[in-house]
């Protein structure tokens, strides 16, 4: 089960005005981020034409991942906060820690391509909701008292929120990024109640409920799909509970791109394809760090442009799973997400 | 005001140039007999399928500075020596785009923002790069270092508007030119050269830079120099004659200097950049005036302003190839410069120098600024056009005729392509302008409706070219033969009033999941239909963006107002299902044959060759020896 530290816990609970919580709702969101990358890379290292089931799942996890970090971010802005996002200090080490230390400062997560040792040792470990549902074949972790887990991060979150009560949401929708998601999904938050929504969004969207694995039904939640991929297939109820026991979701390992693991641009010899892509990738990944920070401070329209960047990172990390690592072995480069640029001053 | 003013800021490194190749071969725009073949690597020589169009400048440094008539290249002088010159980290790169695989010669730079950013990677400004497209393309490198290096070699002028400081720089370098750019708009030159092509090497799809940033006025012109214009005669394979390629100077008479730009006329050995030595050149100016062409001059006939310097080391580097020549302790110079050619002289032989390129016969010169079009069905643009004498406005006469020489290849030997400028009536313009007192006209191009709607057959639209020239002008005038005007026509045709998938939308999105496999195969799969109405949203989004906003779609700037509103209309019109409409299969009309095609021709070209400028240019002299023959 992923966890965190129970002093985070403790922190919130501690909280005597809107901006104690401000901390928490921007680790918030960089722990919804923090997944991002080594989803993407695991996704865009499928081939096309090959497991498509397999990259539809994945896609719907990331893209709800998105979600959740904007629901975050507009949650900290609708209390005045202001979501720091283009700074090298946002995104995790890869590998490493995630944010808070979640999962525990022996939780590594790395870019990696695609692999269902991949997906058990680290997504699932992830994703593992605070009470899984016990799915037949999969053994659950025993719990560990002293952490705490990410459904007690954003209760507390929620107990707070609700304890400080409305007047803490003093920022309105216009400067909150609200676009490319459904509206039932993506709102104004703008009182105690719009936020408990978003959050519970957050939620129930990455761990399911404690009774039912599915977020909607038919839609299993990010733990249970990253199951499904793992087992091989669809999760379905059975007489007993649930069971990976439905469609076969197959998975052929000659569709993905040989990707070095952890690519980083001093892998890589200067002047090389490799490092000539590699840099393109941070700088562009930088760039979109940069649209991201506009929109969530004041510019929600910019959120346009940081669409058009994400089409472009993904042209850039699949040139670079094409592009040879030379490193003495047939694998290809990949994906290195740094923060490359200092801002503007 | 221009690059060749002061102050001015020289920048040296790489380009990356991702274009792709499939599109370099116009029978690839026809969706009946493609292949999935075609979006192989090395297929036909398209040495670059996946390209992303992206272009952008790696690893750009200041390397050298000119402020006042000093030559600076020391970090210790001005801390501007060292800074980085970036792309923008705000919005995607920029783009690189063919008006029409009939028309690859004059290649824009969209959507690209640059930064110049200081030690600590603070930006120190930051502009918008006004679209531009080469000029000047020439076979500058004589060797291959790596296979199928590109050995053309081109020029980008242009303009960085919106340009935003952030405070005062330090740099006294960069003062002068923050007090020189108070329009907000600065000059920006590019030479561009040793082009990689080969995937095996570092260099695959990146090239060298050498360029210039400089003061900008607005109202001049922003893509050539209101200057001296020396104009080579092109030999075969786009080959300087005498070796020395076209090139702008500028004549500044209140500090008696002449300022002169070889960034892009000078040969080098290979991909290394090392200039081919031709031994000492001369700028020189002559004390007669001609109207013929000279080959060499008695050294008695010439004031020799100085040497060229560039057979010293780092002299590119440091200078993109602008030299200044001081005339101030030479009074001949000083009183009659402004009204006597120019020349570049080469090894005397005898008392005698050769001439290597000499300034427009008279120091006539006619160019147009922009010099690249594209018209919706009776739209019409306006051309900006300034005729000079020795640099100065002048007022003449302009005529203005089709001028095909340049245009239509693109196809494989043993195929016909479509013909070009056909119909005739596609664009319409003056036969005849005069300028003004202050050297300036402007041409009106007006689009018709061309009938039939697609005189290409599979490929939409047409490109045509529109040559000009002065009226009044030595009979032995070298013209410069990349100085025309490049339109491309939109097809006319109507929006339905129920666009439907089968019907209207994937014959035109197929062609491009075909010709752009890094986003058919990656993003969206454009000729799918669950793939387009999955991706509804963000294509809704991209389809509406201004031509000139980086996210622009398409990438090639090459879809018509019409089918672009037809494709909208389709996104935004759901059907029963909630869904764009499908319609029936076979229901899309059957694009026409071409109204006229070129004929095949003999071609020997190594197979790589086969898509690059080289073959274009080598197929267009064939197509039109063919031509003459039949």
């Amino acid at each position: 089960m992923i966890k965190l530290r129970r002093g985070i816990i403790d922190g919130i609970r501690a909280a005597k005005h809107r901006s104690d919580l401000y901390y928490y709702l921007q680790k918030a969101v960089e722990l919804e981020h923090s997944t991002i990358p080594p989803y993407l890379t695991a996704l865009f290292s499928l081939m096309p034409g090959y497991n498509d089931d397999i990259q539809k799942l994945i896609h719907s996890i990331v893209v709800q991942e998105m979600l959740h970090m904007t629901i975050d971010g507009n949650i900290l802005i609708a209390i005045g906060g202001q979501p720091q996002i283009n700074s090298p200090d946002f995104i995790p080490q890869y590998p490493g820690p995630l944010p808070m230390s979640i999962g525990g400062k022996d939780f590594i997560v790395g870019i990696e391509a695609f692999s269902k040792p991949l997906v058990l040792d680290t997504f699932m470990v992830i994703e593992e909701p605070e009470h899984p549902i016990p799915v037949k074949t999969l053994a659950v972790a025993a719990e560990e008292p002293e952490f705490a887990t990410i459904g007690e991060f954003y209760d507390a979150v929620k107990k707070k929120i609700v304890e400080l009560g409305n007047s803490i949401f003093t920022v309105g929708p216009d400067k909150q990024v609200l676009s490319w998601f459904p509206p039932n999904r993506l709102f104004p938050i703008v009182d105690c109640a719009s936020a408990i929504r978003g959050i519970d969004i957050i939620v129930v969207e990455g761990e399911g409920t404690s009774s039912d694995p599915f977020q909607t039904p038919g839609n299993p939640a990010h733990y249970y799909k990253f199951g499904e991929i793992y087992y091989g297939r669809k999760i379905v109820r059975t007489p007993t509970g649930y069971a990976y026991g439905g469609d076969p979701i197959p998975f052929d390992p000659n569709g993905v791109y040989p990707m070095k693991p952890n690519p980083k641009l001093g892998d890589f010899k200067p002047g090389s394809q490799a490092y000539t892509r590699l840099a393109e990738f941070s700088f562009a990944y930088s760039s979109l760090l940069n649209a991201l920070h506009t929109a969530f401070n004041g510019k929600p329209d910019n959120i346009n442009v940081a669409i058009g960047l994400m089409y472009e990172l993904k042209m850039l990390a699949v040139s670079l799973m094409q592009t040879p690592a030379n490193d003495g072995t047939n694998r290809t480069a990949g994906p290195s997400y740094v923060y490359v640029d200092a801002k503007p001053t | 005001m221009s690059y060749l003013d002061s102050p001015r800021l020289i920048f040296s490194g790489f380009f990356q140039a991702d274009v792709s190749t499939i599109n370099n071969d116009v029978t690839s725009f026809n969706n009946a007999t493609f292949s999935d073949l075609f979006q192989q690597l090395n297929f036909d020589g398209s040495w670059n399928p996946e390209g992303t169009g992206i272009f952008r400048l790696v690893n750009c440094r200041i390397t050298g500075a000119q402020l006042g008539g000093a030559q600076i290249t020391e970090n210790g002088r001005d801390q501007v020596i060292g800074m980085a010159l970036e792309n923008a980290d705000d919005h995607v790169f920029g783009k690189l785009v063919d008006l029409d695989p009939q028309q690859q010669s004059c290649s824009e730079i969209w959507g690209m923002g640059l930064r110049l950013t200081d030690s600590a990677g603070s930006t120190v400004f930051s502009g918008d790069y006004v679209t531009a497209a080469f000029i000047n393309l020439w076979r500058r490198q004589q060797q291959d270092t790596a296979p199928n290096d590109q050995e053309l070699a081109a020029v980008y002028q242009s303009v960085l508007n919106r340009v935003q400081w952030s405070g005062t720089p330090s740099s006294a370098a960069l003062k002068a030119l923050q007090r020189a750019s108070e329009d907000g708009e600065l000059s920006i030159n590019m030479n561009l050269y040793a082009y990689g092509r080969d995937p095996g090497i570092p260099r695959y799809t990146l090239g060298r830079v050498a360029g210039v940033i400089g003061p900008y006025r607005s109202g001049e012109p922003k893509h050539f120099v209101l200057g001296r214009q020396m104009v080579a005669a092109q030999g075969n394979g786009l080959s300087a004659v005498n070796g020395v390629f076209t090139f702008q100077a500028k004549v500044d008479a209140g500090r008696k200097a002449l300022t002169a730009d070889f960034g892009n006329s000078l040969q080098i050995v290979n991909a290394d950049g090392a200039f081919v030595d031709v031994g000492p050149l001369a700028m020189a100016v002559l004390k007669t005036r001609t109207d013929g062409v000279l080959t060499s001059v008695a050294a008695g006939q010439v004031a020799v302003l100085g040497q060229v310097a560039y057979r010293q080391p780092n002299w590119y580097q440091q200078t993109a190839g602008i030299q200044e020549f001081d005339y101030s302790a030479d009074s001949w110079c000083v009183a009659n410069i402004e009204t006597y050619p120019l020349l570049l002289l080469g090894q005397q032989n005898g008392g005698n120098y050769n001439v290597l390129i000499q300034e427009s016969l008279g120091g006539l010169y006619v160019r147009a600024d922009s010099f690249v079009y594209r018209l919706e069905p009776n739209e019409s643009k306006t051309v900006e056009l300034y005729t000079t004498q020795y640099g100065k406005p002048i007022s003449a006469a302009i005529t203005f005729a089709p001028n095909n020489a340049m245009i239509g290849n693109a196809a494989p030997a043993n195929v016909e392509p479509p013909d070009v400028a056909t119909p005739a009536d596609g664009v319409s313009y003056a036969s005849a302008l005069t300028t003004d007192g202050n050297g300036r006209a402007a041409l009106n191009l007006t689009a018709g409706v061309m009938s039939p709607a697609r005189p290409r057959g599979y490929i939409e639209g047409q490109v045509y070219a529109v040559g000009y020239q002065l009226a009044q002008q030595p009979a032995q005038t070298i013209m410069n033969m990349w100085n025309f005007i490049s339109v491309l026509v939109f097809s006319p045709s109507d929006v339905p009033a129920q666009p439907t998938w089968y019907r209207n939308i994937q014959p035109i999105l197929q062609q491009y999941a075909n010709l752009y496999p890094i986003m058919s195969k990656h993003l969206v799969k454009l000729g799918d239909y669950d793939s387009v109405v999955e991706h509804l949203n963000i294509l809704k989004l991209a389809f509406s963006l201004p031509i000139g906003d980086p996210n622009h779609m398409p990438v090639t700037r090459d879809l018509s107002a019409s089918n672009r509103a037809m494709i909208m209309k389709w996104m935004s019109s759901p059907g029963h299902d909630g869904l764009p409409l499908k319609g029936e299969p076979a229901t899309a009309a059957v694009p026409p044959p071409p109204m006229a095609t070129q004929p095949t021709v003999q071609l020997v070209l190594e197979p790589i060759q086969q898509r690059g400028k080289t073959a274009f240019v080598l197929g267009l002299a064939a197509r039109a020896k063919a031509k003459e023959r039949s």
